[in-house]
């Protein structure tokens, strides 16, 4: 098993290696003072290229050109439509906040986040994941898109809960507050997201793993060099976050993992401002065979990153349970 | 008298601030003693808010320190809560956070971290002690043996306070082999308090 898991990783890399990547490959990462490749600074993600890959594109890793200019033409629309002042007089009003509020990002050719499988899509649930899906929260599935039942808090997801969005909800980007921050110390790394706020704390000292009967929602993450890649290998999860955007699923699917889960992050560097960033996701209880999404980090030295109160502000959580009440109460017979 | 037995006991102790007494204006007081009334559902700390500064550095849950080139990261355990103080030139506060605006220099074996731009929300114990959002915090951390840094922390705040006023204390190093900060995503342990009333019944 951890065998296969290697080579489809390897075979990723090459993959991508071998396509569109920028910088060249005799490009040399800055080091530390005390010798470490530099990595620091923020790197925010860029919202704009789908989990999944279209059945039409197949093993295209790569949009071609018309492709490319369909989405240009998307996110020029989007942008068009954030800049209008006001909403037309006939708009519907929405709870939602304003669309200038969300990033739309810069349009790549980059086909799908996922890159391994070939396909770029999420290989099949093994038949014990597709009976938990089944019979999560007595039928009715995990929350993992809010699917409007209010009773409890509990029925809301970590994102709407403001407890964790986990470590790839963490990074998969967005619509606002994409903010990543890599800080280095001699033995460290800390990787810091803004949205929800997680500064994750990633020993590179080889010390082993917590006890296996302790879990995390952020899991526990030992770092180790392998050339100029930052390796993150991270082990002891819950099994209450998922893979995909905000740690709650991707469209149609829950994504909830097992504490089986293990994910491999790789960082490299390959130019001045580009992290390749890259992580594996394997849990043999939940999906056919592991996968892995690769993710392009730019840095942006004006990002202002932002103390993101989450929960202090979580005005949503009252008022959707508060609002479900009032339903049922205008709803109940007289 | 609260139904949590002797584990809602908090243990006693002799004090943190200089000379004893926080010198409230009279009306400051008079807020702090509301606070400790109705401290249990009324604390940012029941509640599971980020504790801001300085009350996040003696709470009972660990924290790291990483100096790096990038700034000095302040890692709490607490909320997940984290304060990046910056080593360059002084920047100023943008809008009020919680944890502050954080602007670091040496001062020989002294490093100095100047807070402001705090939103006044958070308390500094649970006793209902707190400052408004015109706080101005300066804390100094000293280590004095491989151990301990010694912690001091002026606030000067002159809508609360009719003078500044200093806390000291010794921090406390984890010296377990295995020491490292683990999840405390509190909010799951304060959504009852918060929430409870509007779930259905």
């Amino acid at each position: 098993m951890r065998c296969t898991f290697l080579s489809l990783a390897a075979f990723a890399l090459m993959a991508w290696s071998a396509g569109a990547q920028t910088g060249g490959s005799d490009y040399k990462p800055p080091k530390t003072p005390w010798g470490d490749p530099d990595l620091q600074g923020i790197w925010p993600g860029n919202m704009g290229v789908p989990m999944q890959r279209s059945k039409n594109l197949g093993d295209r890793t790569t949009l071609t050109d018309e492709e490319y200019a369909q989405r240009v033409a998307q996110a020029q629309k989007a942008a068009a439509a954030d800049n209008e002042e006001r909403a037309p007089k006939d708009a519907r009003v929405g709870i939602g906040p304003p669309s200038y509020w969300t990033e739309r990002g810069t349009p790549t050719r980059q086909a799908s986040l996922i890159i391994d499988p070939p396909d770029g899509r999420i290989p099949p649930l093994t038949p014990d994941a597709q009976k938990r899906r089944k019979e999560a929260r007595g039928g009715l599935g995990d929350p993992a898109e809010w699917a409007g039942r209010a009773d409890t808090y509990e029925d809301l997801n970590l994102y709407y809960r403001c407890i964790t969005r986990g470590v790839t909800g963490s990074i998969i980007p967005v619509v606002y507050n994409n903010g990543n921050q890599i800080l280095q110390a001699p033995g460290y790394v800390v990787i810091r997201n803004e949205m929800i706020h997680e500064a994750r704390v990633i020993p590179l000292d080889s010390r082993p793993h917590l006890s296996t009967s302790i879990h995390e929602y952020m899991g526990d993450s030992r770092g180790h060099w392998d050339g100029n890649t930052l390796v993150i290998e991270t082990t002891n999860y819950t099994d209450k976050t998922s893979i995909g955007s905000n740690g709650v699923g991707y469209n149609g699917e829950g994504g909830k993992h097992t504490q089986a889960l293990r994910t491999v992050e790789r960082l490299t560097r390959v130019d001045d401002r580009t992290i390749d960033y890259e992580v594996t996701v394997d849990d043999p209880q939940t999906w056919t065979k592991p996968w892995t999404m690769r993710i392009e980090l730019k840095r942006d030295s004006k990002y202002q990153f932002l103390e993101y109160a989450c929960h202090e502000g979580n005005y949503a959580m009252k008022d959707i349970l508060s609002g479900a009440r009032a339903d049922e109460a205008a709803k109940a017979p007289r | 008298m609260w139904e949590i037995g002797a584990i809602g006991a908090i243990p006693p102790g002799q004090g943190v601030v200089d000379g004893s007494q926080i010198p409230y204006t009279p009306a400051a007081l008079a807020k702090k003693q509301a606070n400790f009334t109705k401290r249990r559902t009324d604390d940012p700390e029941a509640k599971c808010y980020m504790p801001g500064v300085p009350r996040a550095n003696y709470m009972p849950y660990p924290f790291q320190i990483v100096q790096s080139p990038q700034g000095i990261l302040f890692v709490y355990e607490f909320a997940s809560a984290n304060r990046l103080v910056n080593m360059g030139k002084p920047v100023e506060a943008g809008s009020d956070t919680w944890m502050g605006t954080n602007n670091g220099h040496w001062e020989g074996e002294t490093l100095v971290v100047d807070v402001t731009g705090l939103n006044g929300l958070a308390w500094l114990d649970r006793a209902g002690d707190f400052m408004s959002d015109q706080a101005h915090v300066v804390e100094r951390y000293t280590r004095i043996d491989p151990y301990h840094l010694n912690y001091e922390a002026t606030i000067e705040d002159s809508k609360t306070f009719t003078r500044p006023w200093k806390i000291t204390m010794p921090l406390y190093r984890r010296v377990e082999k295995n020491a490292q900060l683990l999840d405390f995503k509190c909010v799951e342990f304060a959504e009852e308090l918060l929430y409870g009333q509007y779930k259905k019944k």
